[in-house]
């Protein structure tokens, strides 16, 4: 509590760090269960990065505002309540508003509770930084996250399924050939495919950015 | 006999088959963090068995006797508060945050335990056993089982009791500590290899996880079969429904 | 030390309280929405699974929930029965159509799988599932590869045998089932 006057990032950079040099996928990989499990349509994705985005917000604001009242070996345990609330109430959101979906995520909804995102952005931003700067963070973070989400799904549905938001909007990329010409990798659908398309995308973001260091 | 052989059946499949990380995709985060060595992965795998059983048995309890709609002791607490009424006490919207406290008080318990008798090997997990409340493994569990949980009102497809829970968890443990020491001792011998640079590390070991899933894949249908084949049929009126499949079985996947 | 504990766990106490209520104010509010949501999964396909029927009604024959399946005007047409088993990688939940005396299987639908994708799930397919049409609910069917011989034969989808084993057992041991313990019709 000694210096305020510089107090920490702004909320601008606790934004921006959340796309890119902090993103939670590719960084910081954390997160890595619900990014694998529910990655095989764009659906998915971008339903879990709906629910995980008004997690890490509530719960970001609601602890930035108790912020004065936590104590030290409390806090932990006041985080998981906190959070565990909010997934709830998002997944029964879910269940009600959105039941299909809410069955094909099944229980990666919950697991929500120990995505370690969620926990980390608390613990390092909104318990020690202004509501203003923890709702940039939880903002910054949930769309790197779900930009994370979503470009992993693109690859694994493209190929798996060969729609792209097959689901909710029917676009098919690759057209309909005879197998002999095309046939869906279907192991993308399945988890080795997750890991194998993960692991590839990390090298790939790894080796881009990479680049960018070295021509700065 | 029937009853040993799916208990045999639930075990294999929870551990092999329907692996927690190479099937469910849950446990990575300590899967890639702690793989480095196989001492360290065997004693975080142990660690995580250990804590995934206590925590299912308290929150099989806790399910069935309090949070399940028409739960044993809710409904009488409610009958006695309310002089007889019969209403469904339904509490199961408080199952996440009891099954998430219930894994925080079972990591304290381990952590206390392993500090007093085991204190080498708590020195050398540093940060690692208390991120066990964050496995996602345990809580997979624990969701897995609220599944099957018996309800008094509603039938349940699959009951479990707290054998089948208590089978299920030990062995989804058992399984991720297969998962991790075998990624442990390929990590050990990829350190000598040259892996390129972008792929170093979380890279390269999630295509390994890839390999290794699609290794596990080669299980798959393994416990239904034997399940066809081991474990007989109770009415004799489904004895011709179940033979003929088995008689037509010749999996051509 | 000791009375700082309520110091201490008195934030955690109030959060409790407060989250509790807000979690009671959501299930009261969301529940009934998500029971609907639930039962319509099985009831908006009832008019596909029997023909002529309007609606479903729930009824509970020997400890277990199926379905009359009754036209506009109330009177019963069928009946729609809830069966699930093992299917090759998972466990498989169906709704069998049936005409009022249970005689002949009027529909099938699949509501849960996770068979293999392209493979065991095509068992989804309006190609397999109307395989199921017309047949004698009387005996057990049999599945066969290649093309289906007369009835009681169920062709199997190509390379997922195991998957087709599983729906057709599961429906033979359920069809038997509710013969044996259907109540005498209305």
């Amino acid at each position: 509590m000694s210096e305020r006057k510089s107090d920490g990032p702004t909320p601008m950079e606790r934004f921006i760090g959340g796309l890119l040099p902090e993103n939670p996928v590719y960084r910081q990989i954390l997160g890595i269960c619900p990014t694998l499990a529910v990655t095989n349509t764009m659906e998915g994705a971008l339903t879990m990065g709906l629910a995980a985005a008004f997690v890490l917000l509530c719960s970001n604001v609601l602890i930035s505002l108790i912020r004065p009242l936590l104590k030290p070996h409390l806090r932990i345990l006041i985080f998981t309540l906190t959070i565990a609330t909010f997934v709830t109430i998002a997944d029964r959101v879910l269940a009600a508003y959105l039941y299909d979906m809410s069955k094909q995520l099944g229980p990666y909804i919950p697991l929500i509770i120990v995505n370690c995102i969620i926990i980390a952005r608390c613990e390092i931003c909104a318990s020690k930084q202004s509501v203003g700067t923890a709702a940039a963070d939880a903002l910054g973070q949930s769309l790197g996250f779900t930009l994370g989400l979503m470009s992993i799904a693109t690859v694994r549905e493209i190929l798996g399924f060969g729609t792209w938001f097959g689901r909710w909007l029917g676009w098919r990329v690759i057209p309909e050939m005879a197998p002999a010409h095309w046939s869906n990798w279907v192991v993308m659908i399945l988890p080795p495919g997750a890991f194998l398309t993960l692991g590839l995308l990390l090298g790939v973001f790894n080796a881009l950015t990479a680049k960018k260091e070295k021509a700065a | 006999m029937n009853y040993l052989v799916s208990i045999l059946l639930l075990a294999i499949s929870t551990a092999l088959i329907n692996n927690m990380v190479f099937h469910y995709f849950v446990g990575n985060c300590p899967f890639i963090g702690v793989s480095r060595r196989v001492d360290m992965a065997f004693g975080m795998g142990a660690a995580v068995t250990f804590v995934v059983t206590i925590a299912a048995a308290l929150s099989w309890i806790m399910t069935y006797f309090i949070l399940a709609p028409g739960a044993p002791l809710t409904a009488a607490i409610w009958r006695l508060a309310r002089h007889g009424s019969s209403a469904v006490v339904d509490l199961s919207i408080l199952n996440y945050i009891v099954y998430i406290f219930v894994i925080a008080w079972a990591v304290q318990l381990v952590e206390m335990y392993v500090r007093k008798f085991f204190p080498p090997l708590y020195k050398s997990f540093g940060v690692f056993l208390p991120l066990i409340t964050t496995n996602c493994v345990i809580l997979f569990t624990c969701l897995e089982i609220m599944k099957h949980v018996p309800l008094a009102g509603a039938p349940v497809p699959d009951p479990w009791g707290l054998d089948k829970a208590l089978i299920f968890a030990f062995f989804a443990g058992f399984g991720f500590l297969i998962a991790i020491v075998l990624m442990a001792g390929i990590r050990e011998e990829l350190d000598h290899c040259d892996v390129p640079a972008p792929l170093r590390g979380p890279g390269i070991t999630m295509i390994v996880t890839g390999i290794l899933a699609l290794a596990f894949l080669g299980f798959t249908g393994m416990d239904a079969n034997l399940a066809r084949r081991l474990i007989k049929p109770a009415a004799p009126a489904a004895a011709p429904a179940a033979t003929a499949p088995a008689a037509a079985v010749l999996p051509a996947e | 030390m000791k009375g700082s504990y309520i110091g201490q766990a008195w934030l955690a106490i109030v959060l409790a309280s407060a989250f509790g209520a807000a979690l009671a104010g959501v299930h009261a509010g969301l529940g009934p929405r998500i029971a609907a949501n639930r039962l319509n999964d099985t009831l908006s396909q009832i008019p596909a699974l029997v023909p002529g029927a309007a609606r479903g009604e729930a009824v509970e024959v020997a400890g277990r929930l199926v379905y009359r399946a009754v036209d506009a005007a109330g009177a019963p047409v069928g009946w729609v029965v809830p069966a699930n088993g093992q299917g090759f990688a998972d466990r498989i939940e169906l709704l069998i159509g049936l005409d009022r005396d249970a005689a002949r299987i009027t529909g099938l639908y699949v509501l849960q799988q996770n068979e293999t994708p392209g493979l065991g799930n095509r068992v989804t397919e309006e190609a397999f599932r109307n395989r199921f049409r017309d047949q004698a609910a009387g005996a057990p069917l049999r599945v066969v590869k290649g093309r289906a011989g007369g009835a009681g034969e169920i062709e199997a989808v190509t390379g997922a045998t195991v998957s087709s084993d599983s729906v057709t057992a599961i429906v033979n041991g359920a069809v038997d089932r509710f013969r044996r313990e259907k109540p005498g019709m209305p």
